[in-house]
């Protein structure tokens, strides 16, 4: 591109800039103006040695190979508050990012080894945590009400539920999908699961930089929706959702598709009746940004808890567009001891310190990836005693079953 | 069908000219080629190429060709017939052939500047010159029509724009309705405390201008108005005028605001438009000190006596024998007769919630740059002091730039004011408090006479500029009753949490809610961005695509209050030209009934836009009243005996031009 004085010849990253100013929405970053609202808003724009408005710059002044050799770009995680907010509208997260960051990784001298654990178990067993692939539908065995496996029992289904990773496999992910699963059998859903040939929709692993691996999870997937009969997908997972809707597209996929939170919402009628336990507390609901920022559903998860009896919601100082990640996105799940090393505060305990700030007594999530980083941060920071955590769908289990 | 036969009296041969127009048209098309291939068409007696055919030798070659070759039709290849297509017909009239025996070929606009392969297009302009050719055969001679002006102006809203366009026509000894949907006229301005560059305050050089309205014999001022309906086309438009009540009879108030004083809210309750919010007023109010006219008005959502009809009326009681207030005054509907119409409907200030990061609405202390105009007017709600919602004067404030403005998000466009009012603010807020003031911008655009001076001189009074665009504003977890702003300073490279008292926003202008559907009733078009679209960016900047509806002000884009005075004048001296000309010459393109062929199905009366088309009871037959008749073709469409025909778009005319084009010679 003639825009870019380049003292090198043409290699690498003169490949990667071709690449983005081929399309549209890549050009747009030739259009930035500088402004800094993307480093201002970015959760880790502080501890960044180049954080966004520097990236562009120097992309923009051929020295891009300094920010591909530095380690800035694993500080990203994806929350999208820099796409959401730039005023020239330059898709940071979904289009320039992901394309710098492959380079990156393939530049560094050293990755982080809990991020290469993370994407060779996604590689090797279709998770990041490693676990094996034939405990995916562990947790249906401890499920109170029957949960059908389409492999054991492939006739068509209405809904196929795609479970995700942290929620088949984590113990409080487990708990979520069980109550998920109470209630699609109390609205009387005709739901099915993949069980163990589900594999992770590799939304994450995108964000991180490695798209070939993504693309590998997507095909695989797809040849596994393929071999089924269902009228529509429904997933917990916000970045499976995230990635059905997008990254999916390009390989076909056009099934009817909804997340949990608002397959629900649009059952509230049905559900209402059903929410007979009164809470007797205050909570405060934490926006997913790949659920919020990127995908706008700020509303619905709202609507399902304001439905249950007797709840009191109360909102953050940062809400919606202007949520605070919680530092799990882009890869950042498998980075925690990474930022701890280059000092950072952890983004899990800013949300939380902001959720007691409140005095809300429960803090409601809707992504599978907070439970666990809340209720760490809550513990780290001793608000054990204050606050819990609670995924949308626990809380309305609790209250049909009048447990409150 | 034969050219020759169709019109006996064109004999002379055909010249036909390609202009190269610099290199706009030449530089794409081969015109050497097209003029060769030109000169071979039947008919065609001459064929030239020029290189602006526009200027005054290139329409002296047209001329003598005419005197000496003896040519009685001309076929020009050049730019658009917007542009020249009137400097042609002049030139060939000059020449003494009828005006309508030119035909434009539009080279440039059609051919050179929207393609690129120069075979191409050197072969499309040669099919549109055969075209061309072809139809200027068949040309029938024409005459312009004229109709008359009718000399009163309407003038829509009573900002400075309306206001100063209608002190102009009125002092040139034209009568003008001012219509204002307010209960006063002053519209923005009258709520600015300082104008910049200079610092002049607002309300004393506004305010003459309003009392002058008032007081000019032919000025008639309408406030609680609206235009409801535009009948009718350049110099004779029929207007309707809502005139809704005031409760209050204009000609017997005498201002004297006893009224006020009397009614039976002891204390003003009701939250102040005029003042943002800030302030109270009270059910009968006067919207500010200076009003123009100078008469209250009763606000039927908050008097009690609306509400229940059992109030004491104690503003009646005080208000005796003059008689003023009657609470059952009806609605008005106003028809005028008017020859031209000047909008200046103005600008509406974007909302600030739709940035939700920045607060507004959120925290108290965080306010829109038109609020605190207000709140720096010593007639405002504080009377001049900086106080905040919870009673503290600010320590610290911070100004917020471009808030919908350069934002792909809300508005594209820069404002082009924020930047001097935000400056303004900045030493306003320096002289009367003992505030640091910051301001963030992303580009400082001061690019006016004594603009950048002016930028200078706040620099150096101490105000702290930081150069990164804010990108949240939350309450500091350390000081609940401070903010912090939170930008990239990105000439220093370091991102900053700037605690403040007190946020600005500088919010940009937007069109008015309901610009869509003004230009609806006005038949005008509005632009991308939805403020009023001008007929050329730089040559017809107030006019529109109506004739004799000029625009004047922010209705037509932001702009600040010099450039908008000087628009008012432009728009006003448009208008004098029409009316004083007495006149305005009009393209007889009107269409006609063939009575023999015409069935009398009625199809097309409804259709017509102008109510032109009458049925002729006594004959069965359609007519079109050639002084009401656009020219729109609307009817021509819809006939489906094909018995309407429309000068200079004949079916003749245009078969034969399909014809020519479509014939590969």
């Amino acid at each position: 591109m003639a825009t870019v004085a380049s003292p090198h010849p043409p290699g690498a990253f003169e490949i990667t800039l071709e690449n983005l100013f081929s399309f549209p929405q890549g050009r747009r970053v030739l259009t930035c103006l500088q402004c800094g609202t993307c480093t201002a808003t970015c959760p880790y724009g502080v501890g960044m040695q180049y954080p966004p408005r520097r990236i562009i710059g120097m992309l923009r002044t051929g020295q891009l190979e300094k920010v591909l050799t530095s380690d800035s770009l694993l500080s990203c995680v994806a929350c999208y508050a820099c796409t959401a907010k730039c005023p020239r509208g330059i898709e940071l997260t979904t289009v320039l990012l992901p394309l710098l960051k492959e380079q990156m990784l393939l530049s560094l001298p050293e990755v982080p080894s809990e991020l290469q654990r993370a994407l060779e178990n996604m590689l090797r067993y279709g998770n990041p945590m490693g676990e094996s692939p034939r405990k995916r539908a562990a947790w249906a065995k401890t499920s109170s009400i029957p949960i059908r496996i389409l492999p054991e029992d492939p006739r068509t289904t209405d809904v196929l539920w795609f479970v995700e990773c942290y929620t088949s496999y984590h113990p409080r992910g487990q708990d979520t999908a069980r109550a998920t699963a109470k209630i699609f059998q109390a609205l009387g859903i005709d739901f099915a699961i993949l069980g163990n040939e589900e594999k992770c929709a590799g939304e994450c692993v995108r964000l991180s930089g490695e798209p070939g691996l993504h693309n590998t999870l997507m095909e695989y997937n797809m040849q596994v929706f393929r071999k089924y009969k269902f009228n529509s997908i429904v997933t917990s997972c916000p970045h499976a959702y995230d990635a059905f809707r997008y990254s999916y597209r390009t390989a076909g996929f056009d099934y009817e598709l909804r997340l949990a939170t608002t397959f629900l919402a649009q059952h509230l009628e049905a559900l209402r009746p059903m929410l007979r336990g009164k809470a007797g507390y205050t909570v405060t609901y934490h926006d997913s940004c790949c659920m919020g920022r990127h995908n706008g559903f700020y509303e619905e998860p709202r609507t399902l808890l304001q439905a249950i009896p007797g709840i009191k919601l109360v909102e953050m100082t940062h809400n919606r567009v202007n949520t605070i990640c919680c530092g799990g996105g882009g890869g950042g799940m498998w980075l925690d001891t990474y930022y701890k090393a280059k000092g950072y505060e952890r983004l899990s305990e800013r949300r939380v310190k902001e959720a007691v700030a409140t005095g809300a007594d429960v803090l409601a999530v809707a992504c599978p990836y907070e439970i666990s980083r809340f209720e760490d941060a809550v513990k780290v920071l001793g608000y054990d005693k204050r606050m819990i955590v609670r995924d949308i769908t626990e809380l309305l289990v609790e209250s049909m079953e009048g447990e409150i | 069908m034969d050219p020759a036969n169709t019109n006996k009296a064109s004999t002379g041969g055909t010249g036909v000219y390609v202009c190269h127009c610099g290199t706009n048209i030449a530089g794409i098309v081969d015109v050497h080629v097209v003029v060769e291939y030109a000169a071979t068409l039947p008919s065609v007696a001459i064929a030239r190429d020029y290189k602006y055919l526009c200027s005054t030798p290139g329409q002296e070659l047209i001329k003598q060709d005419i005197h000496e070759h003896g040519i009685d039709r001309v076929v020009v290849a050049a730019c658009s017939p917007c542009l020249h297509e009137k400097t042609f017909r002049k030139a060939i009239a000059d020449a003494g052939l009828n005006p309508y025996f030119v035909q434009i070929v539009n080279l440039r606009e059609h051919d050179s500047w929207v393609h690129t392969d120069h075979t191409a297009a050197t072969q499309k302009a040669m099919d549109l010159i055969r075209a061309a050719v072809r139809r200027v055969r068949i040309h029938k001679p024409l005459n312009p029509k004229r109709v008359s002006v009718h000399p009163d102006v309407l003038v829509v809203g009573g900002g400075i724009a309306g206001i100063h366009a209608a002190l102009t026509l009125a002092d040139a000894g034209k009568h003008v309705y001012l219509v204002e949907r307010d209960a006063t006229i002053g519209g923005h301005m009258a709520m600015f405390d300082k104008t910049f560059p200079t610092l002049d305050c607002a309300a004393c050089i506004l305010t003459p201008k309003m009392t002058a309205v008032q007081a000019h014999p032919k000025i008639t001022l309408w406030t609680l108005s609206e235009v409801t309906q535009v009948d009718g086309y350049v110099g004779n438009y029929k207007v309707t005028v809502k005139r809704k009540p005031r409760f209050v009879l204009e000609d017997a108030c005498v201002g004297c605001m006893e009224c006020i004083e009397a009614c039976v809210y002891k204390q003003a309750k009701v939250p102040d438009e005029f003042n943002m919010y800030l302030g109270k007023r009270k059910p009968i109010y006067i919207p500010f000190p200076q009003a123009v006219p100078q008469v209250v008005v009763i606000d039927p959502e908050t008097c009690i006596e609306f509400k229940s009809g059992k109030c004491k009326k104690t503003c009646v009681e005080v208000c005796a024998d003059r008689k003023a207030i009657d609470f059952h005054q009806p609605e008005k509907i106003e028809t005028i007769d008017v020859g031209t119409i000047i909008l200046a409907t103005g600008f509406y200030t974007f909302n600030a919630k739709r940035i939700p990061y920045y607060g507004y609405g959120t925290y108290p202390n965080v306010y829109t740059a038109l609020e605190v105009e207000r709140l720096v007017n010593s007639a405002g709600p504080t009377g001049g002091e900086i106080v905040l919602r919870d009673g503290r004067r600010p320590k610290a404030v911070g100004i917020v730039h471009c808030v919908g403005s350069r934002d792909e998000n809300t508005n594209r466009y820069c404002s082009r004011v924020c930047c001097m009012y935000s400056l303004k603010l900045a030493h306003l807020i320096k002289e009367r408090s003992e505030a640091e003031v910051f301001n963030f911008y992303i580009d400082m655009r001061t690019p006016g006479k004594g603009f950048e001076e002016f930028y200078n001189r706040v620099a150096e009074e101490g105000t702290h500029f930081i150069r990164g665009r804010v990108a949240d504003i939350y309450p500091d977890p350390q000081d609940q009753g401070r903010l912090l702003m939170c930008a990239e300073d990105t000439l220093m490279g370091v991102i900053c949490k700037v605690p403040v008292d007190m946020v600005i926003l500088a919010t940009g202008l937007e069109p008015q809610p309901d610009a869509q559907e003004i230009r609806r009733r006005f038949h005008i078009t509005c632009s991308m961005e939805g403020f009023f679209l001008e007929r050329h960016p730089k040559l017809a900047p107030v006019s529109t695509f109506t004739d004799g509806v000029f625009l004047a002000g922010c209705c037509q884009g932001p702009k600040d209050i010099p450039d908008t005075v000087a628009q008012a004048g432009a728009a006003a001296a448009e208008a004098l030209a029409l009316i004083d000309a007495g006149y305005v010459e009009q393209e007889p393109y009107t269409a006609s009934v063939l009575e023999e062929e015409c069935s009398g199905c009625k199809t097309c009366i409804p259709i017509c836009p102008y109510q032109a088309i009458t049925l002729l009871e006594d004959k069965k037959k359609a007519n079109i009243n050639e002084v009401l008749c656009k020219g729109c073709g609307t009817c021509v469409a819809a006939c489906p005996s094909g018995s309407i025909q429309q000068n200079f778009f004949e079916d003749q005319e245009i078969f034969a031009e399909i014809e020519g084009l479509l014939s590969y010679a």
